[in-house]
């Protein structure tokens, strides 16, 4: 499993994406959850940035890898910034997503999108990093 | 592919061109366009996204922060967006509180 690292500013997002859109062609996704894994991992990615480095104002890496486990596609994300795990906060429901854009609160829909996007996603902190995890199911 | 927004003011309308990929990198330049035109007597927003290939929340977010920012008189158009820009679009569901639409003028 090779392991690819970035600097962990939002400079970095395009060449994370790109890399996602490199594995999922690797393992032959198509073009619909091959977008919805590149929009996942941006999103959590820029979480990573914004909140665990840039708001703290610590330098820090972003490091990728991948591997087909079982017909699945798995992309893990680790970075060593404070343990954060997105599935603990509150998502949009049903009434949030139906509001005019007048009532709208401005956040959580980045991880709403992540969930909704991948096939599985999973988080866990171990050996001191946060390690998130994306799986896609392969056709 | 970098980002680029080109607007252009006609009376009470704001129209903005934007290609290639909004993530939270460049919604900062997206959401500068939307402040420079908040001052203005502006009705409606028209963003052309034929050529944006990508959208994060980060775009969903300029686009709350424009109506919130301009007025709830702002009509805000989204005219060919592709399909899987439109697909976040409706999963988050903002397609309610704007106007999808294939050309602008709208016939």
């Amino acid at each position: 499993m090779e392991t690819k690292s970035f600097p962990g500013t939002v400079d970095s997002l395009d060449s994370i994406r790109e890399y996602a859109g490199q594995v999922a062609n690797e393992v032959g996704l198509s073009k619909k959850p091959t977008y919805a894994l590149k929009l996942a991992v941006d999103e959590i990615a820029t979480n990573i940035i914004l909140y665990g480095f840039e708001r703290v104002g610590m330098e820090g890496t972003i490091e990728m890898s991948s591997e087909v486990v079982d017909g699945k596609l798995m992309l893990v994300i680790e970075d060593a910034a404070a343990p954060f795990d997105p599935l603990a906060r509150e998502l949009p429901n049903e009434e949030d997503l139906t509001q005019t854009l007048e009532e709208r609160e401005i956040g959580g829909l980045g991880i709403f999108l992540t969930i909704n996007g991948v096939d599985e996603f999973r988080y866990e902190f171990k050996d001191g990093k946060n390690r998130n995890i994306f799986v896609m199911n392969l056709e | 592919m970098a980002f680029t927004i080109q607007t252009v003011v006609e009376e009470q309308t704001a129209k903005m061109t934007l290609a290639g990929e909004l993530d939270s990198l460049s919604a900062r330049v997206f959401q500068t366009e939307i402040e420079k035109i908040a001052n203005q007597p502006i009705n409606e927003l028209v963003l052309f996204m034929e050529k944006l290939d990508f959208m994060s929340s980060a775009g969903l977010r300029v686009l709350i922060f424009s109506k919130q920012k301009v007025g709830s008189h702002l009509s805000i158009y989204i005219v060919k967006a592709q399909e899987l820009i439109l697909d976040t679009l409706e999963k988050t569901g903002l397609h309610h509180s704007v106007n999808i639409v294939d050309e602008y003028p709208v016939l």
